[in-house]
């Protein structure tokens, strides 16, 4: 028979749990680090445009990212890694897909481009966020103009000058490179999928109960049906006067059964029977003189009662 | 052969063929420590029966890994997966086992009372409750997302919809999530109890529910088409596992497969159990295991179901609001999907309660719908994170 956990073993459980603390001498109390997600970045180009390509945090799998340029050349576009733009006001999981180092050439020294950022995975929510370690405010909101295409897709559009607080080199070379990457509110996703996932599970238990209510009802009122046609057809049967019951060994004889003469015949037979079983003395009504012819006719009588016995046997 | 020769050679067999002097150092010292972990749960299988036919393969699968230089858990020189690394990966990477033991469960339940009493599906759906406070309260030590949604469908009570889920979205937790789901579940008549009197009063205990309507072998037959239909319609990502648990149920009510339906029960479960708690047990390994992550999992699942209990007994008390024939609240509880022990403790509970008051039926059907809920969930996580 299966048996539960008892408190005795439950405390020895929570001893188990005191090794995993001695075992483990390397990580700290206080915190237990987030393990990086490996995103799979890879770039491709096509003409002016190139495409990265990741599985972002929060999906399993892999999102299409463009980037392009109006007003100069986009030279490259490269992963960074977050700890190199870590700082402490700026939590990375807002940055649900990468963080991207585009340098943009030939360019007019102190022009104005714009890189725009088009995929499928921003939202009309998503704001594009730069870093500078130049600046004293290393984290700043680029302030993109978002355009929303079919099919769910956005475009990001930023403005950036050669020279300005976007561009990480600092100086109006004719060059920009510009670090950032797309950044949703970690904590507004996870609240907000959850609401929707939580209620989403009531929504598809209701209209499964509701499925069944009425599969219940349609089936119950088929039985109901059916039951009605079967008393229905019972009511309508002619009535049959039901048998006596009959014990077992027992045959009984009613009077529709025999008619009057085979009971007088009956009746004398018995009656033959039991006298013959009752008498033992001989009845003389005449002499007591013997003769054949008298002697021939008590024979023929006893053989008739015989008879008479024997047919009431059988 | 000079003697510096041979002491030289056997230095050398005794280092890269045996794995005794491997036992030597930190490394060893963890190895030492997974086989004792994996001593306490053969121990609790074998001699305190609690949840034997997984926490047995489980415990031996964490015995044998964590021997060193064993080819278990490796790939050959060929490239071939060894053997538990086989079972692995067929069966869990791939996503087999799972599904295939919703197979044979849908193939042992009688979904009887949950037809009878449709309304006991919103109970299942309310116990989820602890799994998506878990989610939220996970993030903020730190998991990942994906990770968070492993450890959150634990409250779930559902071991295979664990096990499915952490494959999927973070199979480096499946050991840790494994067996907290199944231990949790073994400690259902300690955990739930206390937070079923809480809850309720003496008086709403006691409260007697109309018997359930006989329920139409034909019903019983069409009922996995139905819900198979609505649910998978509506959350395509769950179809691996309600379609094979639907398609279990199928086999059984039909009647016209009786060998399949009886082999789904009987012999599909057992090796399919068999392989998986290799496989679980497999990936515990010192290295992976021994760290705060599977302590923090365990903590944490326990809340979770706590809260899905908490979830569970509330909704039938917002329910009662609504409906002119009340429901007994202790059926909440139930729809914490761990069959059928959740409903036995339902019933041993209102038993108590008032001796006259026999509710194991009627908390089967929150208890069935917490099986469906738990799945949902779970789909609702991986559509998600597509």
């Amino acid at each position: 028979m299966r048996r539960y956990m008892s408190v005795k073993t439950a405390v020895w459980l929570l001893i188990l749990c005191g090794i995993f603390i001695l075992a483990d001498s390397s990580s700290s109390w206080a915190s237990v680090k987030a393990e990086k997600e490996s995103l799979k970045l890879e770039f491709s180009r096509t003409g002016s445009v190139i495409t990265a390509k990741l599985i972002p945090r929060a999906k399993s799998s892999s999102v299409l990212i463009d980037f392009k340029v109006s007003g100069g050349d986009l030279a490259d576009v490269k992963g960074v890694d977050f700890e190199k733009a870590a700082r402490p006001t700026m939590d990375h999981k807002d940055f649900r897909s990468a963080l991207f180092a585009a340098s943009i050439q030939n360019i007019s020294k102190g022009s104005t481009v714009k890189l725009s950022i088009t995929s499928g995975f921003f939202s009309k929510s998503t704001q594009y966020w730069i870093f500078n370690e130049n600046l004293a405010d290393a984290w700043m909101n680029g302030e993109a103009e978002i355009i929303e295409h079919p099919k769910l897709v956005c475009e990001m559009v930023l403005t950036l000058k050669d020279g300005g607080k976007f561009d990480a080199d600092g100086a109006a070379d004719g060059r920009i490179t510009v670090i950032g990457g797309p950044k949703d509110s970690f904590w507004g996703y996870a609240l907000g999928t959850l609401f929707i996932r939580f209620f989403g599970i009531f929504l598809v238990l209701s209209v499964l109960m509701v499925g069944m209510i009425i599969s219940g009802k349609i089936f119950q009122s088929m039985e109901r049906k059916k039951e009605e046609a079967a008393s229905m057809a019972i009511a309508l049967q002619p009535e049959v006067e039901p048998e006596p019951e009959k014990e077992e060994g027992e045959v009984l004889v009613t009077e529709n059964d025999v008619d009057p003469e085979k009971i007088a015949a009956i009746s004398a037979a018995l009656h033959a029977h039991f006298s013959a079983m009752q008498s033992t003395d001989a009845v003389y009504l005449f002499s007591p003189e013997v003769t054949s012819w008298t002697q021939q006719g008590r024979q023929r009588i006893m053989g008739v009662r015989y008879l008479a016995i024997d047919r009431i046997k059988s | 052969m000079t003697w510096d020769q041979v002491l030289e050679l056997i230095k050398n067999i005794l280092f890269t063929q045996t794995g005794v002097p491997h036992l030597i150092g930190i490394h060893g010292v963890k190895a030492l420590i997974m086989i004792g972990i994996s001593f306490f749960f053969l121990y609790l299988a074998v001699a305190k029966e609690y949840e034997p036919l997984l926490l047995v393969p489980i415990g031996f699968g964490i015995f044998l890994v964590n021997f060193p230089l064993v080819p278990l858990m490796g790939f050959s020189e060929h490239g071939y997966p060894e053997l538990l690394q086989a079972f692995y990966k067929y069966g869990i990477s791939w996503e087999i086992i799972p599904p295939m033991i919703f197979l044979g469960l849908g193939a042992m339940t009688d979904f009887g009372p949950l037809i009878a009493n449709p309304k006991t599906l919103i109970i299942g759906a309310g116990a989820q409750l602890g799994v998506f406070v878990t989610y939220l309260g996970t993030l903020f030590f730190g998991f990942t997302l994906k990770e968070a949604a492993s450890v959150a469908i634990i409250g779930g009570a559902d071991g295979p919809t664990t096990i499915y889920l952490t494959a999927k979205l973070a199979p480096q937790l499946l050991g840790a999530n494994a067996l907290a789901a199944y231990s949790y579940m073994a400690m259902v008549p300690l955990i739930q109890p206390p937070i079923m009197r809480l809850m309720t009063t003496p008086e709403q205990r006691k409260i007697k529910m109309r018997q359930l309507r006989p329920v139409s072998a034909r019903e019983k037959l069409l009922f996995p088409l139905i819900a198979a239909f609505l649910i998978i319609i509506l959350i395509p990502a769950v179809a691996p596992l309600m379609g094979m648990f639907m398609f279990g149920n199928f086999m059984r009510e039909c009647g016209v497969v009786k060998r399949l339906s009886d082999t789904a029960q009987n012999s599909l479960m057992n090796i399919i159990t068999i392989l998986l708690g290799l496989s679980v047990g497999a990936t515990m390994q010192a290295e992976v295991f021994l760290n705060w992550k599977p302590l923090l999992i365990f903590s944490l699942g326990l809340f979770d179901f706590i809260i899905c209990t908490f979830g569970g007994l509330l909704t039938v008390h917002i329910m009662n609001r609504f409906l002119t024939e009340k429901m007994n609240p202790l059926i909440g509880s139930a729809g914490v999907s761990a069959v059928p022990m959740a409903a036995r403790v339902a019933q041993s509970e209102g038993l108590k309660a008032d001796p006259d008051n026999w509710l194991i039926m009627h908390a089967m059907g929150p208890n069935l719908a917490g099986v469906i809920g738990s799945a949902a969930a779970a789909g609702m996580f991986i559509a998600m994170f597509q």
